[in-house]
């Protein structure tokens, strides 16, 4: 048996995480593979694709209202094709402290979980800015054991992206992969590659930009279980085999800001 | 789905606190608490009293705002150059628990000689017992109690949790505190009763070392008795079994009886100095076969763990240290309750009994006969 993928996906605020994460999740599970997703952004909308766009009630949420958790079937939910999805949800914006309910969060799931231990893939889809201590909590908690960074073209998520690698090395977590999910900006896949390239990894995805993403996520479905026949599927599939079949992570070597400009003028 | 506790509005034990007592009775040389310089500062005073040394990585704004993990591990490295310690301890905080901070990595990153017991806690925890278990479990984890010992533990620290819940600070969700009765005319209605030819069982149900001080109530109560020329009608009960719990609690069993020496005859063990919790079914079973027609009972340390059914038709004297266990214990039918106030301090870094104040009253009344 392959020993278990616990992968985090890293990246600027908005730059497709979730939609990534789900589709991904999605084209494993097609693959015959045991997957689980846990949505650690307060937001909760990680496997909201997976579920035909229905939500799910988050740990914190039952948390929250002063009630013990002691069944994983609290939590853990079927979405398509069995990936379990799990929200850990989070404060309202503003109040509170979301660092500390996802640290008490994933402390709980690991706690309960049966399921977790027989997954083939576990993607932990985390917040894209790392502000404080508890969002690095599934790392350093040891869940995760492979990172990837998600990026487009563009000068401010790469930016966002060299920092991030900065970050994995200070937690000692290994970098799998740079994934490309596309703006249609000029030179894209160029400028990622080269990225990709120097920071001593490689661009394992080109996700092209495609409205047919857009409208499944509108509907509440992924790409692969609503458009399954269409190339962008096709770019998720590989991108899952490639996810499954890696094993050369590295430590990343962020670069400096002038050469990061550089790269992309 | 369960239902959390009531909320309960009187301060409570501290977590954190009762993980600092723990490492101690583990034989931990110094604990560092990793948070703010005032957390726990009182306990951590009181605990040097008793060999332990507790040091602090004194977080501050910075510390919250930037992550104290180099303090930790500064502080490491500090504790084992300056107090080569063959035990550590290294306690969490509210804080430094909030921030995110892993102790396991500074712990690994200092890389010492010396074991340490890391434990990630905070004081938010409605039972305070889970600093307790934590401890335990990460003692478990390195090697320093084995699997037998824990469960046994945890078992009591389970059982200790219920006996607050139902009958202790943790039984109403608020609890005035009080003084209890006046010493004085409690010492004098035992007194009489002991001059009326009545027959009395003394319990000794402590916890740990506040043993020490509860267990003058025992040695007074036997001299009371001698001078009146009653000490048969007397019998004692004391969880000072010398074989169970941790080797630093049954030193104090042991400590204890040496210094009661032939003066006071122990009539029957009813545990461990960590049984406290769950004596009370032995001294239920004794009292059923063997004292059933006993008009008194004077119980020290933890009364409220004895069941209400094994003392049933006996005029109840019972001593605690804690001022909002007064108004529970009355409630029981507890007739008579004494606080031995501030208790705990002066039964910490002493290997001899140490005088109570009911115990000095019973002594004194005694002498005025």
């Amino acid at each position: 048996m392959n020993p278990q993928k616990r992968i985090a996906i890293y990246g600027k605020g908005g730059i497709g995480k979730s939609s990534t994460a789900s589709n991904v999740a999605a084209a494993c599970a097609d693959e015959g593979y045991n997957v689980m997703i846990i949505g650690c952004d307060p937001k909760s909308d990680s496997s909201i694709t997976l579920l035909g766009g229905k939500r799910i009630p988050t740990i914190l949420d039952i948390l929250r209202d002063g009630m013990e958790i002691e069944e994983e079937d609290e939590v853990v939910f079927e979405g398509y094709k069995a990936v379990k999805c799990v929200e850990v949800g989070g404060p309202e914006p503003g109040i509170g402290c979301a660092g500390r309910g996802i640290i008490v969060a994933i402390q709980k799931l690991k706690k309960i979980s049966q399921s977790m231990k027989e997954m083939d893939l576990i993607i932990y889809d985390v917040p894209g800015d790392i502000v404080c201590g508890g969002f690095v909590a599934p790392i350093r908690k040891g869940l995760v054991n492979e990172a990837y960074v998600l990026t487009s073209g563009e000068y401010m998520p790469l930016y966002a992206a060299n920092n991030i690698c900065k970050g994995l090395s200070r937690i000692n977590t290994k970098l799998s992969g740079v994934i490309c999910n596309s703006r249609s900006v000029s030179r894209e896949e160029e400028i990622v590659n080269k990225f990709a390239n120097e920071i001593g990894s490689e661009l394992v995805a080109f996700i092209p930009k495609e409205q047919i993403v857009q409208d499944c996520e509108r509907d509440g479905y992924s790409v692969l279980e609503k458009a399954g026949d269409t190339d962008i599927a096709e770019v998720y599939r590989t991108l899952a085999r490639n996810i499954m079949a890696s094993d050369c992570a590295v430590d990343p070597r962020a670069l400096a800001d002038e050469r990061l400009r550089e790269l992309t003028r | 789905m369960q239902q959390k506790n009531l909320s309960i509005m009187h301060p409570r034990p501290s977590s954190i606190v009762a993980a600092l007592y723990t490492l101690r009775d583990l034989n931990v040389e110094v604990a560092i608490l990793h948070g703010p310089p005032g957390c726990s500062f009182k306990h951590a005073r009181l605990l040097e009293e008793d060999g332990i040394r507790v040091v602090t990585t004194a977080l501050d704004e910075n510390g919250f705002v930037f992550g104290g993990h180099d303090r930790l591990v500064d502080m490491l490295q500090k504790v084992e150059e300056r107090f080569s310690p063959k035990r550590i301890g290294v306690v969490g905080t509210c804080v430094s628990m909030i921030i995110g901070e892993e102790l396991h990595e500074a712990v690994m990153e200092a890389n010492l000689d010396a074991p340490v017991i890391e434990v990630e806690v905070h004081a938010g925890y409605n039972d305070n017992t889970k600093g307790v278990l934590f401890a335990l479990e990460s003692a478990l984890d390195v090697g320093i109690i084995d699997r037998q010992e824990f469960e046994r533990q945890q078992h009591l620290l389970n059982e200790a949790t219920n006996v607050e819940k139902k009958y202790g600070a943790a039984s109403k969700d608020y609890l005035e505190p009080s003084r209890g009765d006046v010493k004085y005319t409690v010492a004098k209605r035992v007194i009489e009763m002991l001059k009326a030819g009545k027959k009395g069982i003394c319990i000794l149900n402590a916890k740990k070392e506040t043993a020490y001080m509860f267990a003058d109530i025992t040695v007074a109560l036997q001299e009371v008795a001698e001078k009146l020329g009653v000490e048969d009608n007397i019998v004692n009960f004391a969880n000072l079994d010398t074989e169970l719990g941790l080797p630093r609690v049954r030193q104090h069993a042991e400590h204890i009886l040496a210094d009661m020496d032939n003066n006071v005859k122990i009539d029957e063990i009813i545990g461990g100095l960590d049984e406290y919790p769950i004596a009370g079914q032995q001294v239920r079973q004794l009292i059923e076969s063997k004292y059933r027609d006993f008009d008194f009972a004077v119980i020290a340390g933890v009364p409220h763990a004895i069941p209400m059914e094994a003392l049933e038709g006996m005029e109840l004297i019972s001593i605690t240290n804690g001022p909002r266990q007064v108004h529970p214990l009355k409630d029981m039918g507890h007739k008579h309750v004494l606080v031995e106030i501030d208790l705990h301090p002066k039964t910490l870094g002493v290997t001899n009994i140490v005088e109570s104040e009911f115990g000095a009253t019973l002594r004194q009344l005694a002498r005025e006969e």
